[in-house]
């Protein structure tokens, strides 16, 4: 994980948020370059974050050759 | 002198039971293969019928839980059982398990629990439940030492990560494969935190390989797990009874791993092409502010134009006003200017358009 401690899912959900922004009535012009400065960001982390995940494999131990 | 050999005497019951002894010793479990006949199932609990070739045929007897796959008369079978003199004298196999042999029997044997599960509705539709789309925490069935566990761990860890993933090692074949899964399934059915999914997999093999995920305990046991089920078993041709009652079926251990989890290598892409299609959208939106800005000052420009043409017109037409209203312009027409008193006897001025003329007053006559 990078150094927030934001999911990848509140990542994507931000990154989306952003991108909606883009086709919103709220988008000015002046606050463009700054929303698409942080989504290029949050597509960095996003790609960091899902490249570092690991799996967690455990063999449950217990024996299931007869009813215990 | 002759020695004599003393020979036991046995009562009948001793002697059943001394037979009884040495078949145990001798035969504690025998495999036997044949055909069946006479089958039938007695108050719903005993099942009697005979096993039988060219040269001979056995008495046998199960109880019905033990029977696990549908047997009809006519049917190869390999029967799993304990050899017995009966009280009566009759010889018997008193069997265990019970399995088809042979792709005819097993072919068989599973159209026929098809059928009756299908009459259940346990392969309907409707009862099918929808995996998490990323699952946190998953259930894996396998054996950890197949080829289909290696391909589906390499594959799950491909695509996707940070997952807890709970393996339980199992047999994927034979005639105890079918209840060790059944534990399993049962087992993280009563967890207290319950996986999202149960993964069970099985790489290739025979059609008898494949039969213990044909088996009607097994299939029922898939049909109650209330975690959603995820199965695939063998190849893409194979389909067994487990893969059709999952709530997913998957064609291969590697196949179960892809819809287990989505590639990140493909959300990645996705995620950077959202991030891409930004940049035209919003030289799109400058170059529509721009022109909108031009559109503006054309109209600014016209608005001043029209308003100057408006002035310069009005101009005219006061100049004309005033050019008729110039003396000269009117003399030019003729006209003559007089200046002075006019009463008899006074002299005037008169002016033309040419001439000054001065001239005495006559006569003043009033109109």
């Amino acid at each position: 994980m990078s150094s927030t401690n934001k999911s990848i899912q509140e990542k994507t959900a931000e990154l989306n948020k952003l991108v909606e922004w883009f086709d919103s009535e709220d988008f000015k012009l002046e606050q463009a370059l700054d929303n698409y400065k942080q989504a290029e960001k949050l597509a960095s982390e996003i790609e960091k974050d899902l490249l570092s995940l690991k799996n967690e494999i455990q063999i449950v131990k217990q024996k299931f050759d007869s009813e215990s | 002198m002759e020695k004599t050999q003393i020979k036991p005497i046995f009562s009948v019951s001793d002697f059943i039971a001394v037979v009884n002894q040495t078949l145990e010793y001798a035969y504690p479990t025998v495999e036997v293969e044949g055909e069946v006949a006479s089958f039938k199932v007695n108050q719903g609990k005993y099942v009697f019928f005979d096993i039988k070739d060219a040269g001979g045929s056995i008495g046998c007897f199960m109880s019905v839980w033990q029977l696990r796959v549908p047997i009809e008369d006519g049917m190869k079978v390999i029967v799993s059982a304990v050899p017995k003199l009966t009280q009566w004298g009759k010889f018997s196999l008193t069997v265990k398990t019970i399995r088809p042999s042979g792709e005819g029997a097993l072919k068989k044997s599973f159209e026929l629990l098809k059928s009756k599960l299908e009459t259940e509705g346990l392969f309907a539709p409707e009862r099918k439940r929808r995996l998490p789309i990323v699952p946190q925490h998953v259930a894996v069935i396998a054996s950890t030492q197949s080829a289909g566990y290696a391909d589906f761990i390499k594959i799950l860890n491909d695509r996707f990560g940070g997952l807890r993933v709970d393996v339980a090692h199992v047999q994927v074949q034979g005639t105890d494969a079918p209840d060790q899964i059944i534990r399993v399934i049962n087992y993280f059915n009563q967890q207290e935190s319950l996986p999202e999914v149960i993964v069970i997999i099985r790489g290739g093999g025979s059609a008898d390989d494949l039969s213990a995920f044909n088996d009607e305990p097994l299939v029922r046991a898939i049909a109650g797990s209330r975690i959603p089920t995820l199965v695939g078993v063998g190849h893409e041709i194979d389909t067994s009874l487990s893969d059709l009652t999952a709530d997913v079926s998957a064609a291969t251990p590697s196949n179960a791993a892809q819809i287990l989890v989505p590639d990140r290598m493909e959300i990645i892409r996705a995620v950077r092409a959202q991030v891409i299609s930004l940049l035209p959208r919003v030289l799109q939106l400058i170059d529509g502010q721009r022109q909108s800005v031009k559109d503006m000052m054309i109209n600014v420009i016209d608005a001043v134009e029209r308003a100057a043409d408006e002035q310069m017109r009005r101009l005219l037409s006061l100049r004309n006003v005033l050019t008729q209203l110039d003396p000269n312009v009117v003399l030019a027409r003729g006209y003559a200017l007089i200046r002075g008193n006019v009463k008899v006897g006074a002299t005037i001025e008169i002016e033309t358009n040419k001439v000054i003329l001065e001239a005495e007053v006559k006569n003043v006559i009033n109109k």
